[in-house]
């Protein structure tokens, strides 16, 4: 490995709320179990879409997670972001207190600003009551809107709850760049801290795009899998009977330190965070380039942010969201950045088991990466069994996890739009 | 607007109501939202609950309250200019801000008031008798 004089970043606290977990060891077990995450939808009736299953997160109490007045302004996925937030600091053993609050930084990747199929009711009845739309009904001295709504639904709604809540008061920062969100929120934080722009960072995402108006845009893309029997295998990303993803909801956070102020308090090290890349593909809105272009630039920075070489990574969470495009893109990238390296590295997508959290995928795949090298442990690929034709040297980690010293491994997250981010993390 | 005739009767009817939609919006325990409860001092509202609590209380009570309405019914006959100067209350809008919030405790009121600051002497049943004005002008009273 080349030694790398950069400033070098400590993980020292995870915490998740994911669809095979409300918490991080309980999800990580699942991860490497192949347990499934997706199953019918229950929290609304989807029996008229043509996709009715999603990876939901289960037995979640929503009540417990922060005082209510902050609830009041949080939408589904907020409450497991304070959930997570909340398990990271735990697990780290330190949090910002008064005096300490401005030089903690925050940066999140936050699910898209939409509106509820509860609003756009209140607009239908008001606005269109005989079928036109008439604007000025809503300037309407009666018309019923409720204000803390557009509070809730805000962007950077999430980043100010988790920042009021936890007195964080340094650089903050909510990134939306669709599925690469909480992986290039994870690598603006590194920079960040590299700059020396603050000493501690609360990191990751969260998302839920399991609503109607959600699963109607991507089954309109159509984008999911329509596996509506058998939700278990309905995301099989890299096999080529894959047929689409499985939308999923979460929240993954991490606790960022300097590597000297952490080894001085003697906190526990998952992992260094060692690398990031970002980059754009400027192909098509909905699809990753089939040569890998994009993907491979965002791989290749993130390598040499990290001081690396291809020949020290052994595993990569790959984004592998189960659709064509998207493997296709991954897979030619990964063949092209790993070159004759690529049989030996593991390679597995845990959106297998867990299914696409979307703007919170990149954080908890990162949490992923930290606790794989951890326990040296590369997570299965689950529901993969046969490669696409031409892809048989793509080594993913299939039937079972792999036990295997883990010294670097990748994350990618490529988004919706071309948005792409691989982070790298080391063995401390 | 004078609220020399709400009776205690009228307050008392509505009051449970209220105080369960402010607790709520709040969030806060009921138990801790007593009629004299400043929203701001006592019960840590802020300018988006008061928002957040008048479009659940017109919900409820089938009311239409302009934003800015108890200030303005505060003001009662007097003209702006009259009631504050500079941002400070005048003595004569104090008078009338006195009478106006009888249910606020006296010792509340801090000469000299700002204007900004009227707002953190409503207490619950301010709200309550907001409520039972709103439901006799609109009912024609």
């Amino acid at each position: 490995m080349i030694m790398n004089q950069r400033t070098r970043i400590a993980i020292t606290g995870i915490g998740l709320v994911t669809p095979v977990g409300n918490d991080r060891e309980s999800t990580w077990k699942s991860l490497q179990e192949g347990r499934p995450g997706p199953g019918p939808i229950t929290t609304f009736d989807a029996s008229g879409f043509t996709t009715r299953i999603g990876s939901e997160v289960k037995n979640f109490d929503f009540d417990s997670v922060g005082p209510r007045k902050l609830l009041k302004q949080a939408s589904r996925c907020h409450h497991f972001a304070l959930a997570a937030a909340e398990e990271a600091f735990v697990d780290a053993g330190i949090r910002p207190q008064s005096a300490t609050g401005e030089r903690w930084g925050l940066a999140v990747g936050a699910g898209m600003m939409s509106i509820s199929l509860k609003e756009l009711d209140v607009v239908h009845r008001s606005c269109a009551p005989d079928g036109a739309f008439d604007a000025t009904r809503m300037a309407a001295p009666d018309y019923p809107a409720d204000p803390v709504y557009f509070c809730r639904t805000q962007c950077n709604a999430g980043l100010a709850l988790l920042a009021l809540h936890f007195g964080i008061r340094g650089y903050s920062t909510a990134v939306h760049t669709a599925c690469a969100s909480g992986g290039q929120a994870i690598g603006t934080a590194l920079k960040a801290m590299r700059r020396g722009l603050i000493d501690k960072m609360l990191v990751g995402g969260f998302d839920s795009m399991l609503n109607p108006i959600g699963l109607s845009s991507f089954c309109l893309l159509g984008a999911l899998s329509t596996d509506n029997e058998e939700p278990w295998r309905a995301s099989r990303p890299f096999d080529v009977t894959r047929n689409g993803f499985v939308l999923g909801e979460g929240a993954g956070f991490l606790i960022l330190e300097r590597w000297e102020e952490a080894i001085a308090r003697r906190a526990n090290i998952y992992a260094e965070l060692a690398g990031d890349g970002n980059s754009l593909s400027c192909y098509r809105i909905t699809d990753s380039p089939p040569d890998g272009d994009g993907p491979i630039q965002a791989i290749r920075q993130s390598l040499a942010s990290a001081g690396l070489r291809p020949e020290d990574i052994d595993y990569v969470n790959a984004h592998g969201t189960s659709t064509q495009m998207n493997d296709q893109s991954e897979c030619a990238a990964l063949k092209v950045v790993l070159g004759e390296h690529l049989p030996r590295v593991s390679i597995s997508s845990t959106k297998g088991c867990m299914g696409h959290l979307i703007a919170a995928a990149g954080a908890v795949e990162a949490a992923v990466c930290a606790l794989a090298i951890r326990d040296g442990i590369a997570p299965v690929s689950a529901n993969f069994q046969t490669p696409d034709p031409g892809n048989e040297a793509v080594n993913i980690v299939a039937g079972q996890s792999r036990r295997i010293p883990i010294r670097a491994a990748l994350s990618n997250s490529l988004g919706f739009g071309g948005s792409n981010s691989c982070l790298t993390f080391r063995q401390p | 607007m004078s609220n020399v005739n709400i009776t205690k009767e009228e307050i008392d009817a509505i009051l449970p109501k209220v105080a369960d939609i402010i607790a709520d919006a709040l969030g806060c325990d009921l138990d801790d939202v007593q009629p004299t409860s400043s929203l701001i001092t006592d019960l840590g509202g802020e300018s988006i609950d008061f928002l957040d609590i008048v479009f659940r209380l017109e919900r409820e009570f089938k009311v239409k309250i302009p934003r800015g309405k108890i200030v303005e019914d505060a003001r009662g006959p007097l003209a702006e200019s009259e009631f504050e100067k500079g941002g400070v209350v005048t003595a004569q809008g104090e008078e009338r801000l006195r009478e106006f919030l009888s249910e606020v405790p006296a010792d509340r009121f801090k000469s000299p008031i700002k204007s900004a600051e009227i707002p953190k002497l409503f207490t619950v049943e301010t709200f309550a008798k907001m409520i039972i004005r709103e439901q006799r002008a609109s009912s024609g009273a």
